[in-house]
């Protein structure tokens, strides 16, 4: 039985998505876990599941996003210095999403 | 997805295990990795009984993560080599056992003294991570992930080799001397790591339409010669006579095919090479020694997920 391992590196992180490994039990599974993949790198934290249980959706699948123009809803739309550095950075985060976002559809196609 | 649409959009990481891929293309890529993933199995075998003859306690450590780090490469790349739906693992690590699996060509040899040992932890792990540096960008993406971990890896594996060339080459004279011999013998094993010019090379042609090779053989041997040999020469190391290399106005190398013993080279591809022989029953007979562990976490397995269980239960 296949299991996909995910790797937290340090407290307060995400879980990510790093490999899997054949055990028959999770107990055994989170065991070759912890030998396979937490040994060099670092790590706070694994979990493991079992490989069927993942369900998985993707860009063949659904338009994440939208197809329509939503430039509305994101911060550079507004044409105003930003009030506060927590507003500069919301704004700095969109627009490099923004910028993968397009790079992605316009690859992709 | 047919071949020609494959040889289109062949990139890397292009292909994962939700697309389907031509049978040619999976065949291609389950050889391709099953060879990777036995050669870092044998390679870890080879260098195991240096964890107890190493001289010191830091490189016996060392050694012992090292041969520890190669098996677990090995169980990364048999994964990427399964979910290509050809073999599974059980089958690979048969076939290896049974003396029908490929791998390279300087983990045939005995390593008898530890002068030699940075022969293969020096030269061979740096030939084969100028390779993996490569193959991370290969199309089947199970595999380029296995390349991440395995180049993170690597870098100390090629330093401690290194270290160990470094402390050989400024010992004592005899220390010195043995050294250079075994250079001289493994080097020419080691310039054939990068197996023949690309000609007489069947499979490369279709691996790298398919983006599964990332550059092909010449083009490494060059690189691996670029970077190596001036490390060789910094640490003393005279380059052997033979093969003969000569270095190309555009910073190629030609090496002369002749001066290498190719008879010797595809006795070892077909597993016949006596030395390699033993060296695959002895890690054959380690993989049976613990086949009750395998047996058992068989039979746990089937015991809580097999046929035995309720498909429906309610």
């Amino acid at each position: 039985m296949i299991w996909e391992v995910f790797r937290q590196e340090k407290s307060g992180d995400y879980h990510k998505h790093c490999g899997n490994v054949h055990a028959p039990d999770r107990e055994m599974a989170l065991l070759f876990a912890e030998v396979q993949h937490g040994r060099r790198k670092p790590t706070n934290s694994l979990w493991v599941t079992p490989q069927k249980e993942i369900g998985e959706v993707d860009t063949e699948d659904a338009a994440f996003g939208g197809t329509t123009d939503k430039s509305y809803r994101w911060a550079m739309t507004y044409n105003f210095e930003a009030a506060a550095s927590e507003v500069e950075e919301s704004e700095s985060e969109q627009a490099s999403a923004e910028r993968e976002r397009k790079a992605q559809i316009e690859g992709g196609s | 997805m047919d071949i020609e649409e494959v040889k289109q959009r062949a990139g890397p990481r292009e292909f994962s295990p939700k697309d389907e891929m031509p049978e040619k293309y999976r065949k291609a890529a389950t050889r391709m990795i099953q060879f990777h993933a036995n050669s870092e199995i044998m390679g870890a075998y080879l260098e195991k009984p240096f964890i107890r003859q190493a001289p010191s306690l830091d490189r016996k450590l060392a050694f012992s993560a090292k041969v520890q780090d190669e098996i677990g490469h090995g169980q990364l790349l048999y994964r990427a080599a399964e979910s290509l739906g050809i073999k599974t693992r059980d089958e690979m690590l048969d076939e290896l056992a049974e003396g029908k699996g490929k791998f390279l060509n300087c983990f045939h040899y005995p390593m008898d003294s530890y002068v030699e040992t940075p022969m293969i932890a020096f030269f061979v792990d740096g030939a084969a991570m100028r390779r993996q540096a490569t193959l991370k960008s290969t199309s089947w993406e199970p595999y380029a992930h296995a390349m991440d971990k395995v180049c993170f890896e690597e870098g100390f594996h090629v330093k401690h080799g290194e270290a160990i060339l470094y402390e050989l080459m400024t010992g004592s004279k005899k220390e010195q001397e043995m050294t250079q011999e075994a250079f001289d013998e493994w080097w020419p094993r080691i310039i054939q790591f990068f197996g023949p010019t690309n000609e007489k090379s069947t499979h490369h042609g279709f691996a790298s339409e398919v983006g599964l090779k990332q550059m092909s053989n010449d083009d490494l041997r060059t690189a691996f010669l670029n970077a190596y040999i001036p490390k060789a020469e910094k640490y003393g190391l005279e380059i052997p006579e033979e093969p003969r290399i000569s270095k190309n106005d555009d910073g190629t190398y030609e090496v002369v095919e002749e001066d290498l013993d190719w008879d010797e080279f595809f006795t070892i591809a077909k597993n016949d090479y006596e030395p390699g022989v033993g060296q695959i029953n002895g890690r054959k007979a380690a993989q049976d020694a613990v086949e009750w562990v395998r047996e058992s976490l068989d039979s746990h397995e089937n015991r809580l997920y097999g046929s035995s269980q309720p498909q429906a239960a309610d």
